[in-house]
């Protein structure tokens, strides 16, 4: 509707007035001059609503295997805070100099751990914040609430901040903050605002790191190096996409992001398979057909590839609707194209 | 006014029954859901679609319990209060559906219980309850009366009647009055007359045209059996507010007749149906406000502002919950949303929100979940864009109620019409300065907006099974008045 328009009047026109054509909307004829043409409108509320499924259903109820860790790892700290200081005493009973010594290590150590365990611990946060992120992003593209899509925009924008390539992303967005925009729509305009540079960077990421595999697997001498090789640069993928994504994760961080990443490749994975296993086997076994080495190649790097896919699923903050999400396809055409270009 | 003994009773009778209720919810979960709405804004018509959307399957994504398939199945089960008339849900379905007109005002209270078979999130089975009751809306414009005493009333309802195109249909009674005196004896000829015109004028401010909605005392516009009981037979006089009433006056018996309206029709009404209410989904008819004119949009908003504040309204405690229910989520709906392009919801809604803005932070200041939507329950009418030389309107199509009209004519109830009500000014503000012309003030063709009224939609049936309604955003209704219960 436009804006500037003063106030239009109200007006009815009956259907079957001579003066009134009901047109078809596919139709592109145009009509007689001075008719009133009425289009009939597909119905919004039809419309189909593309969702994810969500990430992983929400844990319920006790955590046992959660208290088992706590209790134990704190059964091992409280042993080892006991060694240490029987060895420090020990140290001081034979010198008083070795002794501070020993004191200023463990007290340097024990600093180290402090940080690193509050590391951790906020890269998990943030993890975590991403995560509740997305299930309220695809919440609010549900439920069109409006009040909450400017609480996942806010937020969104804050996770964004540290990011120095949107910064004019961030200003478009922070401009449509006051508009009347419906729920689900800000949440599509900020995902077309904020993610695009981002998902072309992630796409870059996993084309390279797949093809990186490929010509690593394809001149490897040993398979054990194929599987070392294969599983770090997997890890440094995800690594890369979740700080692409705002993400922080520490070890434990990775650790959990890998599960997730896994969890959710076994969900997604037998949708792949259907749609895209027949095409794969098909490459791989024409690269096969070339060369052995060079189709077990291929066929490593689309395994990254999709174990990529699936690591942008679960670090990315907003659900894919507005955006394509990059598909296998794409990336194997990336990672042939490469090939073609060594051999 | 200070608590009287009667109040005291009164709070303690809601506590003892509040905690009965909690004891009998603690094995069968129920939620009372309150439907309230004045006169006209379609209380029947939602209760009707929710309960045939919910038994019959109907199209509801955004109720996630409903959508994901947890819930095993709906029906309808005996209702609790033996003493109250079953919801006639089968005649309204069959009145919506194969007769295609809207369901008969509603003139005395009734009650459905609904029972939500479902599964919870973590896999266990578990029912809830949910009780709707429907009533006639002009009840409830009695509610703000519990806190008023006569002379209060009297004052408000003069000045009230003083004001703008009221004070042309009060004129009779206006006259009337003006030969009554409040100290002399007290005369039932007098009263009668009084009341009769008094009524007469309320009935009046009900017209298409004028759109009145605070018209208080409600039972007089829908009598019922009380119909020419003393109860009925009173009217305000010209007295001063803190003045006492000499023995055996006119005054005195207009005032003794008034507390036991109170005390006869208003009080029982709250008790037992709005004391004890956990959600609650306000039903707003703006439209015919906007049809009428600037009057009847400040009338809706002191009418909707002086209703809201009899609820109690607030976050759930546990002591609440033993001893004082209250509202924790409440849902302002502007119905009717069929009856406008869906571009202009957002208008629509922001004019909801503002007018019910002092209610609404009251509301979320005591801790109570607020949402405001456009919607309907029923949706008459479908979307297309006119094209009229080089200027697109943004309409709906379909088939007006008979005796509609429109440029001048009439309609049959068998004609398709398309439509363009009028554009929403984008700042609700405008509209509440009374920037606008309505048919109370204008000819009907220099009216700004005109908001036809729309049979029911035809729908095509699949085999025996009734079709479902088609509805706007009655699931995000649902979703958010009783989702969480269904967790």
């Amino acid at each position: 509707m436009s804006e500037k328009t003063p106030q239009r009047r109200p007006a009815t026109f009956r259907l079957d007035d001579p003066g009134v054509i009901v047109m078809d909307p596919d139709a592109t004829t145009r009509p007689a001059r001075g008719t009133v043409q009425v289009t009939p409108e597909s119905d919004p509320a039809l419309l189909p609503v593309a969702l994810d499924a969500p990430l992983l259903p929400a844990r319920r109820g006790f955590r046992w295997g959660a208290l088992f860790w706590s209790a134990a790892s704190g059964l091992v700290l409280f042993g080892l805070g006991l060694g240490v200081v029987n060895l420090i005493e020990d140290l001081f009973a034979r010198s008083q100099t070795v002794g501070y010594v020993a004191l200023a290590l463990a007290a340097a150590a024990a600093l180290a751990l402090v940080v690193v365990i509050a590391r951790e611990a906020f890269g998990l946060a943030r993890l975590a914040t991403i995560e509740k992120l997305h299930l309220r992003a695809a919440e609010v593209l549900r439920s069109d609430d409006r009040a909450e899509s400017r609480a996942v925009v806010d937020e969104l924008l804050r996770l964004a901040r540290q990011n120095p390539h949107l910064a004019r992303a961030r200003a478009s967005l922070a401009g449509h903050a006051d508009d009347i925009i419906d729920g689900a729509d800000m949440i599509k305009l900020a995902e077309r605002e904020l993610m695009a540079p981002l998902d072309e960077q992630a796409r870059r990421l996993v084309s390279t790191a797949a093809q990186r595999v490929s010509v690593v697997t394809a001149i490897s001498p040993r398979a054990l190096i194929d599987v070392l090789f294969v599983f770090v640069a997997a890890l440094r993928l995800i690594r890369q996409l979740a700080r692409l994504y705002g993400g922080r994760p520490g070890t434990l961080g990775m650790l959990s992001l890998l599960r997730h990443v896994i969890g959710h490749l076994a969900i997604t994975g037998g949708m792949a398979a259907t749609d895209s296993l027949v095409q794969q086997m098909l490459g791989h076994g024409i690269a096969a057909k070339l060369s052995h080495r060079l189709g077990e190649g291929v066929l490593n790097g689309l395994l990254t590839a999709r174990l990529g896919l699936a690591a942008i699923d679960v670090t990315r903050p907003l659900p894919f609707t507005a955006l394509p999400r990059p598909a296998l396809a794409d990336l194997a055409r990336d990672l042939l194209r490469k090939r073609d270009g060594e051999e | 006014m200070a608590p009287g003994f009667s109040d005291i009773v009164e709070e303690a009778r809601l506590s003892a029954r509040a905690l009965l209720d909690y004891g009998d919810g603690l094995f069968h979960p129920t939620v009372r859901l309150g439907v309230t709405g004045l006169s006209r804004a379609g209380k029947t018509v939602f209760i009707t679609a929710l309960v045939h959307g919910l038994t019959r399957g109907g199209r509801f994504p955004v109720f996630e319990p409903y959508a994901t398939g947890r819930i095993a199945g709906v029906r309808l089960e005996p209702q609790p209060d033996d003493a109250v008339p079953r919801f006639d849900y089968e005649n309204h379905v069959r009145a919506l559906i194969e007769d295609r007109r809207w369901p008969n005002s509603t003139v005395d209270i009734s009650e459905l219980r609904l029972v939500i078979d479902y599964q919870r999130q973590n896999g266990a089975d578990r029912t809830l309850t949910v009780d709707i009751v429907d009533y006639p809306g002009e009840w409830l414009l009695d509610l703000p009366l519990l806190h008023r005493s006569y002379e209060q009333w009297s004052a408000e309802s003069l000045a009230l009647s003083r004001e703008g195109p009221r004070a042309k249909l009060a004129a009779l009674w206006h006259a009337h009055l003006a030969t009554l005196a409040a100290a002399a004896r007290e005369d039932e000829q007098a009263a009668r007359m009084a009341a009769k015109l008094f009524t007469d004028y309320l009935r009046a401010c009900r017209d298409e045209r004028f759109a009145m909605s605070l018209l208080p005392p409600g039972r007089f516009l829908m009598p019922g059996n009380l119909a020419d009981t003393p109860a009925l037979t009173f009217a305000p006089l010209d007295v001063a507010i803190d003045g006492s009433a000499p023995d055996g006056s006119l005054w005195a018996m207009m005032r003794r007749r008034y507390e036991s309206y109170k005390a006869v029709v208003v009080r029982p009404f709250f008790r037992d149906h709005f004391a004890r209410l956990d959600r609650q989904v306000v039903l707003v008819d703006a439209l015919s406000a906007f049809n009428a004119g600037p009057e009847a949009l400040h009338d809706l908003e002191s009418a909707l502002a002086g209703i809201l504040d009899c609820f109690r309204i607030g976050r759930s405690t546990l002591f609440s919950n033993l001893f004082r229910p209250r509202i924790d989520r409440i849902l302002f709906a502007a119905t009717k949303a069929d009856h406008l392009h869906h571009l202009s919801h957002d208008r629509l809604e922001a004019v909801l929100r503002r007018a019910v803005a002092r209610a609404a932070d009251r509301a979320r200041y005591a801790g109570a979940a607020i949402d405001v939507v456009a919607l309907s329950a029923v949706r008459a009418t479908r979307e297309a864009m006119v094209a009229r030389g080089r200027e697109k309107l943004p309409s709906i199509t379909g088939t007006p109620a008979p005796g509609e009209v429109a440029n001048g004519e009439t309609f049959d109830g068998a004609t398709e019409v398309a439509t363009f009500p009028g554009d929403l000014p984008e700042d609700p503000e405008e509209l509440f300065k009374g920037g606008f012309a309505g048919l109370s003030s204008a000819p009907s063709e220099k009216a700004d907006f005109r908001f036809l009224r729309f049979r029911p939609p035809l729908l095509e049936r699949h085999g025996d099974e009734a079709p479902a309604l088609p509805h706007i955003r009655l699931d995000r209704a649902l979703q958010f008045l009783i989702g969480d219960r269904l967790q």
